[in-house]
């Protein structure tokens, strides 16, 4: 019993303690927010990553896609339907991708999708910028220029649908700043675009002068990658250049079947910006445009295509994205999935008719969940993240050091209470317990304040971060445009809390395990000389 | 030889090693009766404080063994020779050695919560403060409980530290030097709160060297080249018996 009192009695006693209790303190909460903002960091990276791409991905790596995909999707549908809720095609490409009133130029990925299948598989939709405020409006199929007009009161009004759109987003809104947000500049970030960029100023002043309508010739839409063309400012939001509805261009290369270029010249393609999407990967949102399926397709020249015998080729995707039906299991889904396409495959094998294009562009389809798509990415994020935490772990291991030096000290100043505690039958055993139950109070007080500290640090971390950069921009650490992210994670997980509390406690005990040691060994002859 | 209340037998006990070998008792013997109060004499580093610390199990002897009511405090384990400082032995010292982090309550309660575990001691606590309290009470310090040591004056420090030797209701006092670092006038009062205890049954063994201190003790010992010879006996105590003094070895 006196183990545990006189430990307490040195813990509020003592200043010294303090010192290690706010070692201990500091450690946790170094930890605590590595931890949490690399876990925030793999959690944001994992979630992104499963809304970046269906359940389920049919996935052809050869850039001349694969056949069949119709058929199979059929079969699936057929044969799995507790499985598979949606099949979707889509074709990738690269390109490049050009604004006429500019002449800017970027390489792209290309992502040929059927939008609303596309959307039903994945998270696609949560990123359009202007489909959130004009909720159906943003469409891949062809479509004119949306502009501004006056209204018969003087008022600068919107093209009637669009409004109607925006009616219906504002009377479904709850987010009261999002609502502030738009009214504070309502035209600004939807259709007004900033006046200093060349055919601009022309359309305010055409918008002050005529009704609002729709202008020029009918295109193809496109969504673009928001970082493809748009400035991201610090604070992550983005300050749009170009009008929604305006023209841009993309150059694409067909390849036969085979993979060979086609002979034809490349293809240019007018479009009309639809909209811009925000993945929340810089790495996709600075690369990637998503155009129609079909058109792609047949810009491709990956559509049914006439043979030279008279027939004709199969059409051909580079993926078939699959949603599964609600709470089926992702690893026993995908392998139900590839043994359909493996019995598939082996029909196909078995059909006299299939090409020698065809046999060996299905060689390289494979059937991958969303994690085996990105599983590249979160490992490594997932590596680093152990990385780190070791690092500042071994870091902590000071405090270890730090709690030994003080509890040596400690055990030095009480060599007289040791000799009578001994004298009164305090054994060696008990007198090291002591010294150790004094090292788990420190430990204890220690990491709760260290949580305490490293949550408000996490909770605060993005906030913490504005003001250093009010004070220096220098100091502004999390850049999005590095991170891929805007905001540092802040969540803190209470077992991560938990965990490293315990560790610090045990890691204190640790500490003080030698001086106990010796403590317990103090001769108590000497140490009653000791005076 | 009947069994002795305490007895030590031809203790030696040397400290350093070599040409710095110091030989401090060189066969030193005592019996001791229950109820009797002896002080041992001596110059200063004639091995006193050593012979004490032997008594109380604090340090094993080179050679020679000490028994308490017939048994061989040395040959006993650890844990029991614990359970004899803790549960048949009390220590007063001459620097009082009370904790200074504690209150002079807490510091006479500590013996009865180190022979205790965590369940026992909520078990027993209460009664443990009531004799406490009790003995404060006796040592004229109630008003003191809840004072830190440095609170204290040299004497009541004293009082608190024989308190606390008392707590546990030990067989045996073992006092080093108590009036060593006190005046004449509260040296005065410790002795006479040693002299009541001993009146109640108490076995002391006190070590000094101070003439006047050794007289209100039965007998005095006399400690010199690591032997102890009997001294004069001061007092007309019933029912005594003689000390046995052999001097062995040498």
């Amino acid at each position: 019993m006196y183990k545990w009192f006189l430990a307490w009695r040195y813990l509020n006693t003592k200043l010294i303690a303090f010192f290690g209790i706010a070692s201990v303190m500091l450690c946790v909460a170094m930890v605590l927010v590595v931890l949490s903002v690399m876990g925030g960091f793999l959690d944001t990276v994992r979630a992104r990553s499963r809304g970046l791409h269906s359940e389920i991905v049919v996935h052809c790596d050869s850039m001349q896609g694969f056949p069949y995909y119709e058929e199979f999707s059929e079969r699936l549908r057929r044969e799995l339907p507790e499985v598979v809720r949606i099949t979707t095609p889509t074709i990738y490409t690269y390109g490049i991708f050009r604004v006429p009133t500019t002449n800017y130029t970027k390489p792209a990925r290309v992502f040929g999708i059927r939008l609303s299948e596309y959307q039903q598989v994945n998270e696609f939709k949560k990123g359009l910028h202007y489909d959130k405020y004009f909720p159906g409006t943003t469409r891949l199929d062809p479509q004119q220029m949306p502009t501004l007009g006056v209204d018969p009161s003087g008022e600068l009004a919107l093209p009637p649908d669009l409004k109607a759109a925006n009616e219906k987003w504002r009377s479904t809104e709850t987010d009261r700043q999002e609502l502030a947000r738009f009214d504070a500049a309502p035209w600004a970030p939807v259709l007004l675009p900033d006046t200093q960029y060349p055919g601009n100023a022309e359309r305010v002043f055409a918008a002050s002068v005529s009704g609002p309508g729709y202008e020029g010739p009918p295109r193809d839409g496109i969504i673009v990658g928001c970082d493809m063309i748009n400035y991201r400012r610090a604070d992550g939001n983005f300050d749009r250049s170009l009008a929604r509805g305006s023209d841009v261009a993309l150059t694409l290369m067909p390849l036969s079947p085979a993979g060979n270029p086609t002979g034809e010249p490349p293809v240019r393609w007018p479009l009309r910006y639809a909209d811009d999407s925000r993945t929340g990967i810089y790495e996709i949102d600075s690369l990637a445009v998503y155009v129609d399926f079909d058109a792609l397709q047949a810009k491709l020249a990956m559509d049914a295509q006439a043979l030279t015998d008279g027939g004709m080729s199969k059409p051909r995707v580079n993926q078939v994205l699959i949603g599964l039906q609600p709470g089926v299991d992702l690893d026993l889904s995908r392998e139900r999935i590839n043994r359909t396409w493996m019995e598939f495959y082996a029909g196909l094998l078995e059909n006299q008719e299939l090409t020698q294009t065809d046999f060996l562009s299905l060689k390289h389809v494979d059937v991958y969940t969303w994690e085996d798509m990105q599983r590249q990415f979160i490992q490594a994020v997932e590596k680093e993240k152990v990385l780190v935490t070791i690092l500042f772990s071994l870091i902590s291991m000071v405090a270890i050091v730090l709690i030994g030096c003080i509890f040596y000290m400690i055990v030095e100043k009480k060599i007289r209470d040791i000799g009578v505690l001994k004298a009164i039958g305090a054994s060696p055993k008990g007198v090291a317990g002591m010294f150790i139950a004094y090292a788990a109070a420190v430990g204890v007080f220690g990491s709760v304040l260290g949580v305490a500290v490293g949550a408000m640090f996490v909770w605060n971390i993005n906030d913490i971060q504005d003001l250093l950069a009010r004070l220096n921009p220098q100091l502004r650490v999390w850049s999005p445009d590095v991170y891929s992210f805007d905001r540092i994670p802040e969540a803190v997980k209470t077992a991560d809390a938990v965990w490293i509390g315990i560790v610090a406690i045990i890691s204190s005990m640790v500490g003080s395990l030698i001086p106990a040691w010796i403590a317990a060994r103090v001769w108590p002859v000497k140490a009653l000389r000791y005076e | 030889m009947g069994q002795a209340f305490l007895r030590a037998t031809n203790l030696h006990k040397s400290y350093g090693t070599g040409r710095a070998k110091v030989d401090v008792l060189r066969g030193a013997s005592l019996d001791l009766s229950e109820a009797e109060f002896v002080v041992v004499m001596g110059s200063s580093g004639s091995g006193k404080s050593t012979l004490l610390h032997l008594l109380g199990a604090l340090d094993t002897p080179d050679r020679g063994k000490v028994e308490f009511r017939g048994i061989s405090v040395f040959d006993r384990s650890a844990s029991q020779r614990e359970r004899y400082r803790n549960h048949d032995v009390g220590f007063v010292f001459q620097f009082y050695h009370l904790l200074p982090e504690l209150t002079v309550l807490e510091n006479v309660v500590m013996p009865r919560m180190v022979g205790q575990s965590f369940v026992g001691w909520r078990r027993t606590a209460a009664a443990a403060r009531r004799d406490a309290a009790e003995l404060l009470e006796r040592m004229g310090l109630s008003e003191r409980s809840s004072h830190r040591p440095r609170e204290l004056s040299g004497g009541e420090q004293q009082r608190v530290a024989i308190a606390r030797a008392l707590i546990n209701r030990p067989a045996l006092l073992l006092a080093d030097e108590p009036t060593g670092n006190l005046d004449a006038r509260i040296g005065n009062e410790i002795l006479n709160l040693l002299s009541e205890s001993n009146k109640s049954g108490q076995t002391i063994v006190m070590v000094t060297h101070d003439a006047k201190v050794a007289s209100r003790a039965h007998r005095q010992m006399f400690l010199g080249e690591g032997m102890l010879r009997r001294g004069d006996r001061v007092t007309n105590q019933p029912a005594i018996a003689d000390p046995v003094i052999t001097k062995v070895g040498q």
